[in-house]
């Protein structure tokens, strides 16, 4: 595919020469599973008897992943559209698709980091995550999660055309859609009209997963059914986002 | 639509129009660029330079018209005509944090040519091979400028399409640049580009069209566009060695006017004049100023003062 690999290794090469950008975004949901983790601590969820760990874990991880995909595919769309950078590939023969894939691979690599430095801090004793046998099924779900949050984010950074406004679009849709889907508490804890508006947002069935996959909460069925609901995201804001791309701010 | 098939045509326009609003950026513009044609787009700011360019280059699209740009539409995006095209827009467009090098070589891959061997050539066709190793964000602006122009060469375009590209450039460079672009021509490119410096454009176009208000009011090589102009000779006298109430009573003088210590005599008939005035006071000192691109244009832009 014509570009992709001049185009990812642009892209890492950008982001290995901003630290600050990769350090903060790695920290961020470290930040939230500390904070949840100290807040909870020793808690135990009734039914269950596990760890509040065990939830609030895959939840924030959850939420980290999808928020990285989405600002920053949204702030590369919108910049590069700023920059005259899309309308400089718009010139040459590599196909859209080239870009796609290489702003794919960039959030996977770092979706995928996320996840190996989350999993290793939530592990530590003092907040005591137990991991359950079938971890290695997160990483599927993960690249099926980032496909789906990746087109939110090119849908954000088409429609803003400034970095304050893809900040208040990506956090008008992430944060609000982080606590209905269950990332910070369990969703069983909201009213039950809550809970089923929660099974319109895709955060839910990653969320869903994870904690499934992760540690253990839940069976198969609910990674399966996880997979295939973010799979149907995927397609829906991908449609959605190639058909609100744009080359450039003007036509 | 492409127009009648014109294979000697590296671009034929016919009735372009384009608005913004009830703003007429492109009125009505047909014309038709030769292969390995130098032309020139001249006018000025707002008068849709920019906005024609880019219809030609396929990244607007006209209301109305015709396009054909190496025989092909330039839109929708034809994967097939891009690589034939180079593009320097006028903001220059580079990847975040990389070095001139590593942006030129990006470039290079986007159009699928040998990264390594483009960026080279590009780095030293500019000058900037000293400079390989700094980011983009650290360049002055005449050096962005010109990491634009090694851009849009990176792939060996057939048609070349350049927005002001002198526009920061220094004298040296600018000079450095006249050089690039007149082997280019050699090579058997065809150049379309704008500018505001007249000088330029007559030494360097072969032909110029001068746009108004988004329509083209003259389209000529500058050589006839300077003849046939009808425009005055000035004849410099110094202060010292003539009255301008002398000098008007000199035949085929048609205005006297004192500036910069000479009188200066505006005529028609020059080879009459500096006859007479040799004659009168001998020609010592005397300098004659034909017309040049830039007095057509103002006349035609209607900026003359």
């Amino acid at each position: 595919m014509r570009g992709y690999g001049a185009l990812t290794g642009a892209g890492i090469r950008a982001a290995g020469r901003d630290l600050t950008t990769v350090f903060f975004t790695f920290a961020f949901p470290l930040v939230f599973l500390v904070v949840f983790g100290v807040i909870f601590s020793g808690q135990r969820v009734e039914e269950t008897g596990r760890g509040y760990i065990d939830y609030i874990a895959p939840g924030v991880l959850s939420w980290g992943v999808a928020n990285a995909a989405v600002f920053g595919v949204a702030f590369t769309l919108m910049q590069w559209r700023n920059d005259d950078i899309l309308r400089l590939i718009r010139m040459t023969p590599t196909p859209l698709l080239s870009v796609l894939a290489s702003r794919y691979a960039l959030a996977v690599v770092m979706g995928l980091l996320q996840t190996l430095l989350f999993v290793g801090v939530a592990l530590l004793p003092f907040l005591g995550l137990r991991l359950a046998g079938s971890w290695p099924l997160l990483i599927p779900l993960l690249l099926l999660a980032i496909v789906a949050f990746l087109a939110i984010g090119m849908i954000v950074g088409s429609v803003a055309n400034t970095p304050e406004g893809v900040a208040a679009v990506a956090n008008c849709v992430m944060l609000p859609m982080a606590f209905v889907s269950g990332s910070f508490f369990p969703v069983d804890m909201m009213p039950p009209w809550l809970a089923a508006i929660s099974r319109a947002l895709p955060l839910r069935y990653l969320n869903d997963g994870a904690a499934a996959s992760l540690a253990g909460r839940g069976d198969l069925t609910e990674v399966a059914v996880a997979a295939a609901a973010l799979g149907g995201f995927s397609l829906l804001f991908a449609a959605v986002a190639l058909r609100v791309f744009r080359w450039s701010n003007d036509t | 639509m492409s127009g009648p098939a014109e294979p000697d045509a590296a671009l034929v326009l016919s009735d372009v129009r384009k608005r913004y609003g009830t703003v007429r950026a492109v009125d009505g513009i047909s014309l038709r660029v030769r292969r390995g044609e130098f032309f020139g787009v001249l006018g000025p700011n707002g008068a849709g330079k920019t906005t024609l360019i880019e219809i030609m280059e396929g990244l607007r699209v006209a209301d109305s018209g015709a396009v054909s740009v190496l025989g092909h539409p330039p839109v929708p995006r034809d994967v097939a005509l891009l690589p034939r095209l180079g593009v320097q827009t006028q903001k220059s467009a580079f990847f975040a944090r990389l070095t001139a090098r590593e942006h030129l070589e990006t470039v290079a891959r986007l159009y699928g040519v040998p990264a390594a061997r483009a960026a080279d050539h590009g780095l030293a066709l500019v000058g900037l091979t000293e400079h390989a190793d700094r980011r983009v964000e650290k360049l002055s602006g005449g050096q962005r400028q010109r990491l634009a122009i090694a851009s849009a060469l990176a792939h060996e375009p057939e048609l070349i399409f350049l927005d002001e590209p002198t526009a920061a450039l220094d004298p040296q460079a600018r000079r450095d640049l006249w050089r690039v672009l007149r082997e280019l021509k050699g090579a058997g490119r065809t150049i379309v580009y704008t500018t505001h410096h007249l000088d330029e454009a007559e030494a360097l176009c072969d032909r110029v069209a001068i746009v108004v208000a988004g329509r083209v009011v003259a389209l000529d090589t500058p050589v006839n566009l300077v003849g046939g102009a009808g425009l005055p000779t000035r004849v410099l006298v110094p202060e010292d060695r003539i009255t301008p109430e002398r000098a008007a009573g000199i035949d085929g003088v048609d205005r006297v006017s004192v500036s910069g210590g000479a009188v200066v005599l505006e005529t028609m008939a020059t080879a009459r004049v500096l006859s007479a005035l040799d004659d009168l006071i001998g020609l010592a000192g005397v300098q004659t100023r034909t017309a040049d691109l830039e007095d057509v244009y103002l006349r035609l832009t209607g900026a003359e003062a």
